[in-house]
């Protein structure tokens, strides 16, 4: 039978609850989607659903193109290449990751303005006056949305490319050499598909729910469309039906992309593992390759960086240091907390669907991370939904005078973040468990050690560089993650992330830019521990 | 086992650093960011010795209210724009209750029938016009807006947002849905560039030449001519103030409020009244107008001196209400003309 229960071990149904788990605030959603909208369909058909649909896709091929070339090409010359600086390049790529999307979108909108900076000099220089003197490119457009979105996701891209690139044999490198084949594209590109597709698949999922910059660029996407119709039209089942719209498009995206590398294997299994050495370079190859570098990290850090900065020093501001102080303490707990629950839920789901040899456990593992494709806000009340339903249970549990309850606890946003960010470690998990071969798991469990001893003894070392990209990511993640906890937080808690957008919300970036530099500075620490790991040789 | 302690030491710092909320607190659900609110609980915890909690959110604490049901810690709930009070009481997530202070200090046309929700500011929604470019006198009416005479002039936030919207449906239920949407898809001709930014950005926008005429909230006008940068002061010195529909036989000027209501299940339905009382008093209704340069609703307590310097003005005495109950189709004629 396809699908026996009996047959399941301790680990496997641990699995199957948790994934069922995860999913459920997703069918909460999916299940609001088929309430009354309505007739709204309709209206949307006739008027803007179009509009949307254009806008998204054009924005999501645009930051899919621009964070390949950006994350793959900074990839490839920094594992093959050694010149001067390229140790502080490595490093320096992962920075746009500490910077949330919308608030590089506010700082590049202040810098590219009509009054900004970068067009008065224009004028200054040219002799120009007025608008009409001259044509620029409009930021809050789609290409600016583009623009700023691909300088920031780029790096997810840049960090799994390169973990690839590197552990990539060095036999197979001599191969195509003997054939005098192009070692990039049939031999490294090949290799490190399933760790790029990865890095795009969370791209993707991040362009397609992001709210903040599309907001501020008055861009209208299929998620701005979702507000619209819940807050402007008062059908929250229209905006769910929206919602899962776009998550089926982008589960059909993954889908065609796992079928058609279903089949092939991306794993080494001969023992001798020597890895290809960078070559030395120096002169205009070197400069060459120290501009492609720089321009990325240019536009997703330093730039927005100096803005902020600037914007900080030009107008006075008050805020309480304490208090702030206090909020800084506390993002860094819940964050720290938030990635290592989904840490250790991901190796569990993710080791154990994996090696499971059963299909549906692996099916249900994928869509227990696919929270990450929806709007946060959205997510959010899936969660309020479902954690309202758990709650009534609980309630009906414990008779009438229970006082216990999830909703509105610290418990119900860290469930929310693992709902929404488990695609991060899930998906670093299994692109390492990809690369690893199994025959090393067999053997281990052939010589009669457990399942659970197997694992730890064998398989977490081997994959310890995924396990802590994917703890960086999603420690970033939720530090800079503002619409669930927004909405699902405790009483009286504060991120820095929530205290940004009180200010930010108002367009008042002179009082937003202290914190916004902080929760930057935060998310700066774990990524260059990150690089640290990556380099060395565990 | 090692992750273990640590996993459990962290939730304890968690906890330790959530400040635990007692019953006897009032916990209050704000659509208002904290650094506007803030001022005015620190007053009310002076003054009744009562503190306060809150959670600020822009969205979604309605659904959030509802799932918890009965078990919700809220009490009171504070909002800005009247289409958000309205989810509320359409989600009948909020007490009825009866307070004569409440009755006496909010006019009949600013709170709810069912005494569940009630209105504790107000803002205009206003022209602004260049000083340089436009002339005093040339634009007295909303409806001038759609006049093919200010083709490419014209620069606003766009339609979807709740100010728009709320303005759009004031248009509906003076002119009908046929007429307000021929005047939407004039003003939408006469723009001077893609809708976008907040309205700062519009008056921006007129200080640079793009356009000469915008719509904005008037709290917007006194955050700029006050501002701690020096050049948003200046783009608030390019501007006239125009009060829209002043004539002796019109409406009035189109006016959106903040407001709140006691949570349905509220377990200090005495202390969230007394908090929505202080709100409509003297003291609170002149800070509204000094934090925020928003206008009183107690019809008792006069406008600031500021507020009062840029003029007096007649409002739509539309009940507000309806605003709200006109949003869909506001937002469909939004959609249809692409504003």
């Amino acid at each position: 039978m396809w699908l026996n229960l009996r047959t399941l071990d301790f680990w496997q149904a641990t699995v199957l609850l948790l994934s069922i788990l995860i999913f459920c605030p997703l069918v909460s959603l999916i299940l609001m989607s088929f309430g009354d909208s309505e007739g709204l369909w309709e209206h949307l058909l006739d008027t803007v659903l179009i509009k949307y649909v254009k806008n998204t896709l054009f924005l999501m091929i645009g930051v899919s193109f621009f964070s390949l070339l950006f994350g793959v090409l900074s990839a490839w010359i920094l594992t093959n290449y050694k010149f001067r600086f390229s140790k502080i390049l490595e490093v320096l790529m992962l920075l746009p990751l500490a910077c949330p999307a919308y608030l590089v979108a506010y700082a590049y909108t202040d810098f590219f303005e009509y009054a900004g900076p970068v067009q008065g000099l224009i004028r200054d220089l040219m002799g120009w006056e007025i608008a009409s003197d001259y044509i620029f490119p409009e930021i809050r457009s789609l290409g600016g949305a583009i623009f700023v979105l691909s300088s920031v996701l780029y790096p997810y891209i840049y960090l799994l490319s390169r973990t690839a690139f590197r552990e990539t044999p060095n036999s197979y490198y001599e191969v195509a050499q003997l054939y005098n084949k192009n070692i990039f594209w049939i031999v490294s590109l090949p290799l490190a598909r399933p760790a790029i597709v990865a890095g795009l698949a969370l791209v993707c999922m991040e362009v397609v729910s992001d709210f903040g910059t599309v907001e501020y660029f008055a861009l209208e996407t299929l998620t701005l469309g979702i507000f619209n119709v819940w807050i402007g039209m008062n059908n929250i089942n229209a905006a769910a039906q929206i919602s899962t719209f776009t998550f089926i498009f982008i589960l059909m995206l993954l889908l065609v992309e796992i079928r058609s590398r279903a089949g092939k294997r991306f794993n080494d299994t001969s023992s001798r593992q020597t890895y290809k050495k960078a070559k030395d370079i120096t002169g205009i190859e070197a400069s060459f390759c120290i501009v492609g570098c720089l321009i990325p990290v240019s536009l997703g850090f330093f730039i927005p960086i100096m803005i902020l900065l600037s914007n900080a020093f030009s107008s006075l501001n008050f805020h309480n240091y304490y208090e702030v102080a206090k909020i800084f303490t506390n993002t860094l707990l819940v964050s720290l907390f938030g990635a290592l629950c989904i840490m250790v839920v991901s190796i569990v789901i993710a080791c154990t669907a994996y090696f499971s040899g059963k299909r549906y456990l692996r099916i249900i593992a994928n869509f227990s991370a696919s929270g990450y494709a929806f709007p946060g806000t959205m997510l959010a009340i899936g969660i309020l939904v479902f954690i309202g339903l758990v709650d009534k249970a609980l309630g009906l549990l414990g008779g009438t005078n229970s006082n216990f309850y999830l909703n509105g606890t610290i418990f119900m946003l860290i469930f929310a973040y693992i709902v929404k960010f488990q695609a991060v470690g899930y998906g670093a998990i299994l692109s390492g468990l990809t690369k690893t071969s199994p025959n090393l798991i067999w053997a281990s469990r052939s010589l009669g050690m457990s399942f659970q001893k197997t694992i730890s003894r064998i398989t977490i070392p081997l994959i310890k560089k995924s396990i802590v990209a994917g703890g960086v990511l999603a420690f970033v993640d939720i530090m800079k993650e503002l619409p669930i906890t927004l909405l699902l937080r405790p009483f009286n808690f504060e991120t820095l992330a929530t205290f940004t957008y009180q200010f930010a919300h108002d367009e008042l970036m002179g009082k937003a830019s202290v914190p916004a530099l902080l929760i930057i500075f935060v998310g700066l620490i774990p990524v260059l521990f990150l690089n640290r790991v990556l380099r060395s040789n565990i | 086992m090692n992750i273990l302690k640590v996993f459990a030491m962290i939730f304890a710092l968690i906890l330790s650093s959530a400040n635990l909320v007692k019953c006897e607190e009032l916990n209050i659900y704000s659509h208002r960011q904290p650094f506007l609110i803030n001022p005015f609980l620190e007053e009310f915890t002076k003054k009744t010795g009562i503190t306060t909690n809150v959670i600020y959110s822009t969205k979604g604490l309605a659904q959030r209210l509802r799932s918890e049901g009965k078990n919700s810690p809220a009490d009171v709930v504070l909002t800005v724009d009247i289409g958000r009070l309205y989810i509320y009481q359409d989600m009948d997530l909020l007490s009825v209750i009866s307070s004569k202070k409440l009755s006496e200090n909010i006019p009949e046309h600013l709170k709810s029938l069912d005494n569940t929700w009630f209105g504790l500011s107000k803002r205009a929604r206003i022209i602004v016009t260049s000083k340089d470019r436009v002339e005093v006198g040339a634009i007295s009416r909303i409806e001038d807006l759609a006049d093919p005479r200010w083709k490419g002039k014209i620069c606003t936030r766009p339609g979807s947002h709740v100010y728009s919207r709320a303005l759009m449906s004031s248009m509906i239920a003076a002119h009908g849905l046929e007429e307000a949407e021929k005047w939407a898809t004039g003003l939408v001709s006469n723009l001077a560039r893609r809708p976008q930014g907040n309205d700062r950005a519009q008056v921006k926008a007129i200080y640079e030449g793009q356009c000469d005429i915008a719509i904005i909230n008037n709290y917007y006008f006194g955050k700029l001519k006050y501002s701690d940068k020096e050049d948003q002061r200046t783009w608030a010195r390019s501007l006239n103030l125009v009060f829209p529909n002043q004539g002796e036989t019109d409406r009035g000027a189109h006016v959106n409020i903040s407001g709140g209501g006691v949570a349905k299940y509220s377990k200090n339905k005495d202390s969230a009244i007394k908090l929505l009382e202080f709100l409509t008093d003297e003291f609170a209704q002149n800070l509204y107008g000094e934090i925020n340069f928003e206008y009183p609703v107690n019809p008792k307590v006069e406008a600031t001196s500021e507020l009062q310097s840029w003029g007096s003005f007649k409002e739509d005495k539309l009940p507000i209400l309806t605003i709200a109950k006109l949003s869909r189709e506001a937002q469909k004629i939004i959609d249809r003309v692409g504003w």
